[in-house]
């Protein structure tokens, strides 16, 4: 099987190597006149660190069709029962990254919460549940104030499919994990060792204009996407 | 094949149709609009814009340098990287990774460049059966129909025609709700995502330093053949390189926005490498297919920078003949203003020499172009590369017309002619006239020119004055 694979794997790769080689020589005279501009930021920032971040992270994803709810330490659980009553959802998978700064106890807690209140949370991450769940309860990676932007990645333990495939997806945001921009963020992940396989930025929910230019929520991802804002 | 006729007929059938016509103008208008408010939300769309254009002309200036990089990148990364010279090639990479999966079934997400090299027919002439998942585009597959804008798929069809092709294919009852219809379709893929084993998805940008894919949908098609299928192919021209994640932020701030007037698409999934060992879900394989067809060609000529578009449609939605034919009358994978660039340039100027003519060269498309490709300059180059094509008399008049207008008497000699030829239609402009003039007059409007010409009457002022 390994033999069969890679000889393939090796003219593909000598192709790729040929055309680099012709383009160079085809390229040889050329001389470049574009420069790569170093200073994107200034023209390129409309967000900076000193604005009211969680404001402006409600307004953005507010308009982009997230619905936020501001919470605190003491009454997110609460909320996220609330949200789940009105989604007459049961199922529930529960995805909380133990690195997030919710707190490793953090899965734990909202498992026994959501027990005692009825509901029926897991966190099996397997097709079966993922596909027939009636929602996904996540944490995130990072949130965009910019634009209402709630960044979810792949790694062990966290699933593609949870922010993806359950029609209500509850994300739970930290106003420290809040950054003002895009430039923030991506400046953050080129700085970073080596990213994640998968990085979802989310700004709404599922959306298509595609019928009569109509707009319709949910086609392929969540139909309600709802960010718990907690702040300390 | 694209004869002045069979252009002229199919403009001619699209025009005397007259709901399409309606339903593309009003599609597109509101994108402008849409498009021109979000704009605004930037501190200077001008110099993001003028960003936007120097960093991919760089990249395009030093191309061998990033791909080096990049395939180094998805390498590192665990990816495969295959190179496609044309779209044969290409074809049979893609069929090739399916048949080495023993692969039956494929979803594919929105991707104008699998269009270009007509991948699904390969695929299914191959024994898999390969489903597009873009509502839109997946209604044009089920309706057999071909998508007549890059963004919005079936902007020609309305919502009747929409719900006979999803009954005929689900066998739903029939609705003209969009919701309804929406989850129809939604069920339907669903059950295709849980199933398939292979996801096709095109490349919005390719980022050189850590060989990530970024990939734009609305919908989610993008992140579901990414996330769902065992085997993941991605599909790029090598022209979609960026050479660093923060050169990101600067087209995604304007992509969006210049396609549907949205501040970012809702899905911005980053993609590098195929599944690591403790991630629960996600693609075994990452097969990342380059595809040059005739791009480099372009890379030292004239013409390079047709190769910074990224795909926005904004120049179609900006359009006043688009907006009046639609996008089927151009008769190529890629229609509207940039169409009549990349198609001629990617597949030969002689089939379709009639493309760069289909442009009032107004300039609207420039405008918006959110990397600053000078449409309408680089169509009159391409006018002037197939001038050969045109018949012996518009060649001659246009001979005519360079001659008079290189002599002041001589111009001022046919205005006077003109001005007696053309016949007043009494609503303030001219049709018909003897001989050519009569078709040249007859769909362009023609205001009758004034009794006194400008030269007279600044002759007459200027000596008042004196
Ligand atoms: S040419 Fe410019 S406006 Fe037209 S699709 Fe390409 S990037 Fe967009």
């Amino acid at each position: 099987m390994n033999a069969d694979r890679s000889e393939p794997r090796a003219s593909a790769r000598a192709a790729m190597a040929a055309f680099i080689d012709a383009l160079r020589r085809r390229l040889r005279d050329f001389e470049s006149r574009a420069s790569l501009p170093q200073e994107l930021e200034q023209t390129v920032r409309q967000v900076v660190a000193s604005d009211d971040l969680p404001t402006r992270f409600t307004q953005a994803a507010t308009s982009v069709g997230l619905e936020v709810h501001p919470a605190s330490p003491t009454d997110w659980m609460d909320l996220i029962g609330d949200i789940l009553r009105k989604h007459d959802a049961h199922s529930v998978v529960v995805q909380l990254d133990t690195d997030s700064p919710l707190g490793k106890r953090a899965a734990t807690e909202l498992g026994n919460r959501l027990t005692a209140d009825g509901f029926a949370p897991t966190t099996a991450l397997d097709d079966e549940t993922l596909f027939s769940a009636d929602a996904a309860i996540t944490s995130v990676a990072a949130a965009i104030a910019e634009t209402g932007t709630i960044v979810c990645t792949s790694g062990p333990g966290l699933a593609r499919g949870a922010s993806l495939l359950p029609p209500v997806h509850v994300a739970i945001v930290q106003t420290s994990q809040l950054v003002p921009d895009q430039c923030d963020y991506f400046d953050q992940l080129a700085g970073q060792a080596g990213l994640p396989a998968n990085i979802n930025l989310i700004t709404g929910p599922s959306k298509t204009a595609d019928i009569e230019g109509i707009l319709v929520t949910g086609v392929h991802g969540p139909r309600h996407v709802h960010v718990v804002l907690v702040s300390p | 094949m694209s004869t002045p006729t069979a252009f002229r007929q199919r403009v001619c059938e699209a025009v005397a149709d007259e709901r399409v016509v309606r339903a593309v103008h009003l599609a597109t208008w509101h994108k402008m609009e849409a498009r021109a408010e979000s704009m605004r939300q930037l501190r200077d769309p001008e110099a993001i814009r003028e960003l936007a254009a120097q960093i991919k002309q760089h990249t395009l200036e030093n191309l061998p340098h990033y791909l080096e990089q990049f395939v180094a990148q998805v390498e590192r990364s665990g990816g495969c990287v295959h190179f496609a010279a044309d779209a044969d090639t290409a074809r049979r990479i893609i069929c090739d990774i399916a048949a080495a999966h023993g692969t039956k079934l494929a979803v594919k997400a929105k991707s104008m460049t699998s269009e270009e090299i007509h991948l699904n027919d390969a695929l299914e002439a191959a024994g898999v059966r390969t489903v597009e998942t873009d509502l839109g585009e997946f209604i044009v597959q089920i309706d057999h129909d071909r998508p007549s804008h890059i963004v919005t798929p079936i902007i020609h069809k309305d919502r009747q025609q929409i719900a006979r092709a999803l009954v005929r294919e689900t066998g739903c009852e029939y609705t003209e709700d969009a919701e309804e219809l929406t989850a129809i379709a939604r069920r339907y893929l669903r059950d295709i995502f849980r199933r398939c084993d292979l996801g096709i998805t095109g490349v919005n940008f390719g980022v050189a330093e850590s060989g990530t894919l970024c990939i734009c949908t609305n919908e989610g098609n993008g992140r579901m053949s990414s996330t769902r299928p065992r085997v993941h192919v991605a599909l790029m021209g090598i022209e979609k390189l960026v050479p660093r994640l923060r050169d990101l932020p600067v087209f995604l701030k304007l992509l969006a926005r210049s396609s549907t007037g949205q501040p970012l698409t809702v899905y911005t999934t980053l993609v590098t490498g195929p599944k690591r060992v403790d991630d629960p879900d996600g693609p075994e394989e990452l097969h990342v297919v380059l595809l040059d067809n005739g791009r480099s060609e372009l890379l030292t000529g004239e013409f390079a920078e047709v190769l910074r578009c990224i795909r926005c449609g904004a120049c179609l939605n900006a359009c006043p003949v688009y907006r009046n034919i639609g996008g089927h009358a151009y008769g190529s994978v890629y229609p509207g203003p940039i169409g009549s660039l990349v198609t001629p340039l990617l597949q030969g100027l002689d089939e379709h020499a009639e493309l760069p003519r289909a442009s009032s060269l107004c300039g609207a498309c420039q405008v918006v172009c959110p990397v600053k490709i000078d449409i309408p300059g680089l169509l009159v180059r391409l006018r002037v590369r197939t001038r050969r094509s045109q018949p012996l008399l518009k060649r001659a008049a246009i001979r005519l017309w360079k001659w008079m207008m290189k002599s002041p008497t001589r111009y001022a000699w046919v205005q006077w002619c003109l001005s007696r030829l053309l016949p007043d239609c009494r609503d303030g402009w001219s049709r018909g006239g003897p001989g050519p003039l009569g078709a040249w007059t007859h769909c362009r409007d023609l205001p009758i020119p004034p009794k006194q010409s400008f030269r007279k009457l600044w002759r007459e002022r200027l000596s008042d004055e004196r």
